[in-house]
Order: C-alpha cells, then sequence, then structure tokens
C-alpha cells in the first residue's frame, strides 16, 4: 500500500510577511447553508486567496451503487441535490429507460415535465430566499417558504413523500395524478404568481439589495464555460446552453419557453435568471397540464415496472415478475449511456456503463455543482468577505450533490 | 460538422494514437492513445470546437490488459455534438497527462478520478484526494474493494434482531 503525503495548502509563510491574516469559514458557518470550509487568506477586510475543502458528507453513492439493482439506485439520487429531488429521480429513471431501449409515452412525458418543473420551481425559490437571507432581508424567505410547501404538499399526493421523494418508477409511474393534484397544482399556479410578485417588490429594485448584488461574484462567459458552468449560474453569464433545449428529453420539444440570460455573470444575474426560470416553470407546468394527453401512466415494462398489487395476488406472471423486480433478478442489455437533464442548478448527467448484469458496472454522475464550486475561489478574489458569502449562496451549490 | 468529418479530421491529424472508433453507442466513442490525449482534445477545443469538458472519470475494467480507464465526454455546444474519448493505462504505470491547462474544470474532476481509482495526472497543480479523508490508503472504486454482498450467510446478526 503506498501512502500518500496530501496537503492542504493552508498558510503560506510569505503571508506573515505580507500582514494576510488567515480566516476559517466553515465547516459549519450558519451562513454557508452546509457543510464547507473555506480558508480564508485576508488582506484587511479583502480576500487574497481561498482554498475549499470538501467531501463532509460524502457517502459514495457510485460504489453503492455498483452493487444495487436499478430500481434501488433511485433512492440515492434523491441525495444528490435535495432541493429537487424529483428531477434527478426522473433522470435516472430516463436514463435506465434510454439503456432498455424503450419509448415513453406523452402522458408521461407530460406528468414527468409537471413534476420537474415543480422541482426546479422549488430548487429556485429555496436558493433565491436564501440570497435575500444572506443580504439581510428575511421577509421574503418566509413568503416563499410557504409556497415550497405547497409543492412538497403536491409531492407528497403523487409519491407519498417530501424531501426525499423517490418518484415515479423505471417505466413511468407508480399511480396515475388523483384530482387532488391536479387541482393542487391549479391552485399553485394561481397563488405563486402573487407571492413571486410580492417577492420581487422586495427585492428586485431594492436599493440596497442591488448595491450589494450587482458586480458581485462576476464571471465572464469565457471562463464560465472554461469552468464547465451549466444552469442558471451560466446563463446568467450570457451563454444560452440549457439542456431542455439542447438535447430535449420528455417531450421538452413540444413545448414554447424562452431561457432568460444575463449579461454579468454576478450574483444579482443569477438572481434574475432563477426569477425569470420560476416563471417559465410556471407557465410550462401550465400548458402540460393543459394539454396532458389520455393513456397510461406507465408503459409495457414487464421487466422492471412493478404490477399493481392486486395482480400479485392473482395472476401468475404479475407475481413472478413482482418477485424478479424485488429481488433484482433481471439482467439488463450491455452498453454505455450517457444521458443528462437539466437539473435545478445544472446539466446533472448519468453516465451508465452496463456489462449486461443485475446491476450497473459503472455509474458516474456529472453533479453540477461539484464541477463549478470550483471556480469560487476565482469568482470572490479581491472581494469582501460578506460578498462572498452572497456568491456562495448564489451559486446554489448543494453539500449533497457537491460531495455524492 | 458530423461524425464523419470529426473522425476524418482526427485521423488526418493523429493516424497513430486514434486506436479505436465505436459509433454503435449514443454517441460517438473514440479510444486514444495515452500519450497523445492532451494534444488530441486540445485539437478537438481549438478546431473542432468542443469548448466545454462535460464530464471526467475513471473506470476499472481489472479483466483487461490495461485495467485502468479514463473516460472523456466534450461537447460541442455550437453543432450539439457530444463526444466520448477513452484512454486506458496499466496498473503498473497509470500517469497520464493532465487537462487542467486546457479546462479549468478538470482540476477537480482529475482530482476525483485519482482519489478513486488512483489515477496520476502528471503536472496537475495539486493532486490530492478530494472526497476520502487525506490519510486514506486505498482507492476505493477500484474493483478488488467489493461492496458486502447483501446475500451472504455467514454474518451473525442476532444482536440486531435479525
Amino acid at each position: 500500500m503506498q501512502q500518500f503525503e496530501a496537503e492542504h495548502k493552508i498558510i503560506n509563510p510569505e503571508d506573515f510577511e505580507k500582514n494576510f491574516s488567515t480566516l476559517n469559514l466553515g465547516p459549519t458557518h450558519p451562513a454557508t447553508h452546509g457543510i464547507f470550509q473555506n480558508i480564508l487568506t485576508m488582506n484587511g477586510e479583502t480576500i487574497e486567496d481561498a482554498v475549499q475543502t470538501i467531501g463532509y458528507i460524502h457517502r459514495a453513492f457510485e460504489k453503492i451503487a455498483e452493487r444495487r439493482p436499478f430500481y434501488q439506485i433511485t433512492p440515492l439520487t434523491d441525495r444528490l441535490n435535495y432541493c429537487s429531488a424529483p428531477i434527478n429521480n426522473l433522470g435516472w429513471h430516463m436514463t435506465v429507460e434510454k439503456l432498455l431501449g424503450v419509448a415513453s409515452t406523452k402522458r408521461i412525458d407530460y406528468m414527468r415535465i409537471i413534476v420537474m418543473e415543480l422541482a426546479r420551481i422549488a430548487d429556485h425559490l429555496i436558493c433565491n430566499s436564501v440570497i435575500g437571507v444572506d443580504s439581510g432581508a428575511l421577509t421574503g424567505f418566509v413568503y416563499m417558504f410557504e409556497k415550497r410547501e405547497m409543492i412538497y404538499d403536491i409531492y407528497e399526493e403523487i409519491c407519498g413523500a417530501r424531501l426525499t421523494s423517490n418518484v415515479g418508477r423505471i417505466g413511468g409511474f407508480e399511480r396515475d395524478f388523483s384530482p387532488t393534484v391536479i387541482q393542487k397544482i391549479r391552485e399553485l399556479l394561481v397563488e405563486l404568481p402573487k407571492t413571486i410578485n410580492q417577492f420581487e417588490n422586495l427585492l428586485m429594485r431594492n436599493r440596497i439589495f442591488m448595491d450589494r448584488t450587482i458586480n458581485v461574484g462576476s464571471i465572464s462567459a469565457e471562463r464560465a464555460l472554461n469552468y464547465s458552468f451549466s444552469g442558471p449560474c451560466l446563463r446568467a453569464a450570457g451563454v444560452d446552453y440549457d439542456v431542455r433545449v439542447m438535447n430535449p428529453y420528455s417531450s421538452y420539444e413540444d413545448f414554447d419557453f424562452t431561457i432568460p440570460l444575463g449579461i454579468n455573470g454576478d450574483t444579482y444575474d443569477r438572481f434574475c435568471v432563477r426569477q425569470e426560470e420560476i416563471k417559465q416553470s410556471l407557465h410550462l407546468i401550465k400548458s402540460a397540464l393543459e394539454n396532458l394527453p389520455e393513456g397510461d401512466y406507465h408503459m409495457d415494462v414487464p421487466e422492471f415496472y412493478l404490477p399493481p398489487k392486486e395482480k400479485v395476488y392473482s395472476e401468475m406472471e404479475s407475481l413472478i415478475w413482482h418477485f424478479k423486480i424485488v429481488m433484482g433478478e433481471i439482467n439488463v442489455p450491455v452498453g454505455e449511456v450517457y444521458h443528462a437533464v437539466e437539473g435545478g442548478n445544472g446539466e446533472l448527467g448519468f453516465y451508465l456503463v452496463s456489462d449486461g448484469g443485475r446491476t450497473p458496472f459503472r455509474l458516474h454522475f456529472r453533479r453540477p455543482g461539484f464541477i463549478y464550486y470550483q471556480a469560487f475561489p476565482e469568482m470572490i478574489k479581491g472581494s469582501v468577505l460578506s460578498d462572498a458569502i452572497l456568491t456562495m449562496s448564489s451559486m446554489n451549490v448543494i453539500a449533497g450533490e457537491l460531495d455524492a | 460538422m458530423d461524425n464523419e468529418f470529426i473522425i476524418q479530421q482526427l485521423r488526418e491529424k493523429f493516424p497513430n494514437d486514434v486506436l479505436k472508433i465505436d459509433t454503435s453507442s449514443d454517441m460517438l466513442m473514440m479510444e486514444i492513445a495515452k500519450s497523445a490525449i492532451c494534444d488530441v482534445v486540445l485539437f478537438l477545443k481549438n478546431e473542432l470546437n468542443f469548448i466545454y469538458l462535460t464530464s471526467l472519470c475513471g473506470v476499472h475494467y481489472p479483466e483487461q490488459a490495461l485495467p485502468l480507464g479514463v473516460v472523456y465526454h466534450l461537447h460541442n455546444l455550437q453543432d450539439n455534438i457530444r463526444l466520448r474519448l477513452k484512454v486506458f493505462l496499466s496498473d503498473d504505470d497509470p500517469h497520464i497527462d493532465t487537462c487542467v491547462e486546457i479546462f479549468s474544470a478538470a482540476n477537480w474532476m482529475e482530482r476525483e478520478t485519482f482519489d478513486f481509482y488512483g489515477i496520476i495526472f502528471d503536472e496537475h497543480p495539486n493532486l490530492i484526494r478530494i472526497l476520502n479523508v487525506e490519510y486514506m490508503d486505498y482507492h476505493p472504486m477500484r474493483k478488488e474493494y467489493p461492496l458486502e454482498d447483501s446475500t451472504r450467510t455467514d454474518k451473525d446478526d442476532k444482536f440486531f434482531g435479525r
């Protein structure tokens, strides 16, 4: 066994001569919203350098996934970006369906779009309201959280869970949308725009908020692409890359929606891009709900989709399939797929290598937060400490996804 | 631009380094010789507009002669073409050149690959473990470290009520 001498650069001897001081931000700091450690080198109040340490909640999901049948990997994806868990779940289901080569129906696609856009709204709501909190405006946060609760109630109605949702199955949904779900979504479509108006009145043109966020933590489009930014952070820098438009999945091509763009790539632009995306998501949900086609809520994939319970008790085939699925006895085709979905904070990719067994041979999660968080020192260099806090919350880095 | 054009361009520029081409999966896959990987990535970025490094990760095939793999996913945002590059390394010499100079995003991705597979990226500015603890002395995603088998019967679980 090789012994590695790992060293995190913490204090540079030259810093003493230059009168720099070292400041530990985190790992458990109330303003970092998760377990992040940043060791900052400060020149007075200005940040000269930052070194990040991550991995505090690493749970080895990629390794665990190599031992699990496909349907048991869905709960692992819940815990990546837990602010928008349904997107991760459905992204994983679509990856497996891509490997199996089964085509979904329009009804499943539209139902998935509704769930995924709800999750995107929940993700953006929490991120933007937390930007407000970190700049000292708690009121908006409370308004928005009330509405996030409505979204969680809808999840609960669809799948029974709230935070780690485990929604859907490989091959569709476990049950159809009930009338209560439809009613609750319609309620949200009426209520949420009012709250967003209130929230934007509080912050969007607020002089103090604008002074705190404009030109704070900005990054150019070129650097953002070099750092493989994705999602709202990339679009705030002015690059119109959205997986939903570029590589449409789940019938996103049927819908007409716009991709908001920023100019400076600063905290204010990221905030505005998310606000506009919430409105676009509401529009998407509305049109998907209006045009929701009739049909079945699951595909005909008996090898992966659990049969209904009454059939398990009355039909021999269903009982056999039920047993085989639950025990994870079913082999999948040999192959490699990469499937990307637009997650709450960027391109969430699943690289799946299958050797034909009951479990993946290799599964790699492309977590957007992990990739763009490395640009954080570059974005805060030369700014003051309070700006670093705002930059971090506006990047929407989620610890669960960062550490996988 | 399409896959044919990319294959032709790369064959012209790197006649000996493109070892294998596979168009049967969801995107164009090419196996590249280890010595040329940085030149290929740089060429793809500058000449063929693959400006976006989607992901970089390791794979371990213990049965193969060259068991350790590094997989690059590149994306041409203008023409919307995705590309998968693979490099295979031997167990004795798991060294490969770093792409940090070409893509800043590769920094942590390479650290993660080093952490989990022990693949050493030469000239990397800060190649230390990223998600695991510093004093760990093995690379846990390699296949020789299996997770516990859930079907084994030799385990005594009576204290846990099972």
